[in-house]
């Protein structure tokens, strides 16, 4: 079953056409790379699977509901990293994930246990301002997966992180669906099991895992 | 399901502990209204008997001044710190956390008005009565509520700077009208204290109204 389907999603920024007519279905527990250059329009893409964009023209439908006009509920069971952590400097990494279990309406007995599951339970009480740039993209897909989503949106989540981001990624993305956009193709082809390349907003195909290694 | 209170609550808490820890907005907004009220007391010649009637137009001015600046950084901080995004990504209302940031940048403004409160009755020896600081809180609060739905607007432009005031300022006219009147009223001069207020409450009560409508659309696009 599909997650994710998508049918000639089309954005544009002014005169700019950022993404042209994408097609896409995505199925549950499936894990789908975004690859291209810079501009390509890969975070124009995931901005929009994230439902924090939307886009001129076409249509999403994101488990079954339309993304565009049911974006309250699916927002509750998608995680998204954006390319900025979006953290609050002055709060403690558990002050920040205590304030958006808050804002999910969900229990902060989860907070502990997801900054374990990212490594920061040993700076939990730092102020975020005073993280590593890799630790804040740690809190930050801490704070993507705190409330359990089934569908998680990665623009880059590489970026920063240390030798064992990988990892990490791969523990975070286990049992959901995810889109990972990314440069690093060795990264998407260990993590992922199909990827949709990017050309100035245009979709250039799909290769599979094969042929990302040929 | 999130809780519309709490969400409010919460975000209203971070602002303020943000701003306790970091102390970036209200020593300065402090400062600000001290030096207004010094250049004020150096540009007019004041006396016992013309004090009454120019202090209430320099509280308003000092007190608007501060606001810009106030709801101003309310939104230009998350849009920085690209957090806004993130907080509207959730489920939460976002005429919920509207409400919330303007709670706390209404509160930081009081916390400015403390000061210039007694400061102005220190530097034109006007009395500082309960009606008076009843008339500036009343109006505070559909100040915060305009101020923040319009710093919310201009946030993601590059030339917020300018087009806030431009877009504020005539709709605080009102407040400053009814209220201006009150505080007159408040020191001595002739008219209805009662009728000034009941006008503020009601403009309060109107602007808190609309801007909770508007905030939706203003925050969810």
């Amino acid at each position: 079953m599909s997650i994710v389907v998508a049918n000639g999603l089309t954005h544009w920024f002014g005169s700019e056409v950022a993404l042209e007519s994408i097609d896409l279905a995505i199925d549950a527990g499936e894990h789908m790379a975004v690859l291209g250059e810079n501009g390509a329009g890969k975070t124009t893409l995931l901005r929009i699977l994230a439902t924090a964009a939307r886009p001129t023209s076409g249509r999403l439908q994101i488990m079954g509901l339309d993304a565009l006009r049911e974006r309250k509920r699916l927002r509750a069971r998608i995680g998204f990293v954006a390319h900025a952590p979006g953290l609050y400097p002055a709060l403690s990494a558990t002050e920040n994930l205590n304030f958006f279990c808050t804002l999910q309406g969900i229990r902060r007995t989860r907070v502990a246990e997801t900054l374990a599951l990212v490594g920061l339970s040993e700076v939990a009480k730092r102020p975020a301002g005073q993280l590593s740039r890799g630790m804040q993209q740690r809190l930050a897909i801490g704070r993507a997966i705190l409330h359990d989503p089934k569908l998680l949106v990665l623009d880059e989540p590489d970026a920063s992180l240390g030798s064992d981001g990988a990892d990490l990624l791969a523990t975070v993305m286990r049992d959901r669906t995810v889109v990972l956009a990314t440069h690093d193709h060795a990264l998407a082809n260990r993590l992922c099991q199909r990827t949709l390349v990017l050309r100035h907003g245009r979709s250039v195909g799909t290769p599979t895992r094969l042929h990302l290694v040929q | 399901m999130t809780n519309s209170f709490a969400v409010a609550f919460a975000v209203a808490r971070k602002d303020l502990t943000a701003e306790w820890r970091t102390r970036e907005l209200v020593p300065a907004l402090a400062q600000f209204v001290v030096l207004a009220l010094v250049i004020a007391n150096f540009g007019f010649q004041i006396d016992a008997r013309n004090a009454p009637s120019i202090a209430p137009g320099v509280l308003w001015l000092a007190l608007v001044f501060a606001g810009l600046v106030a709801f101003g950084r309310a939104f230009a901080a998350e849009r920085e710190q690209a957090s806004l995004e993130a907080m509207l990504m959730t489920p939460a209302s976002p005429v919920a956390i509207f409400a919330g940031k303007a709670i706390a940048a209404g509160l930081l403004l009081v916390g400015c008005e403390a000061i210039l409160l007694p400061a102005l009755s220190l530097f034109f020896g006007t009395p500082m009565s309960a009606p008076i600081v009843a008339a500036v809180l009343l109006a505070t609060i559909g100040m915060a509520a305009l101020g923040c739905l319009f710093a919310a607007m201009v946030a993601r432009i590059r030339s917020r700077e300018l087009l806030l005031p431009l877009l504020t300022l005539p709709l605080w006219i009102p407040f400053i009208v009814a209220g201006g009147h009150a505080v007159q009223v408040a020191m001595g001069a002739g008219g209805s204290y009662d009728q000034a207020l009941a006008l503020l409450v009601d403009f309060d009560i109107l602007f808190v109204v609309l801007t909770s409508l508007a905030a939706r659309f203003v925050l969810d696009e």
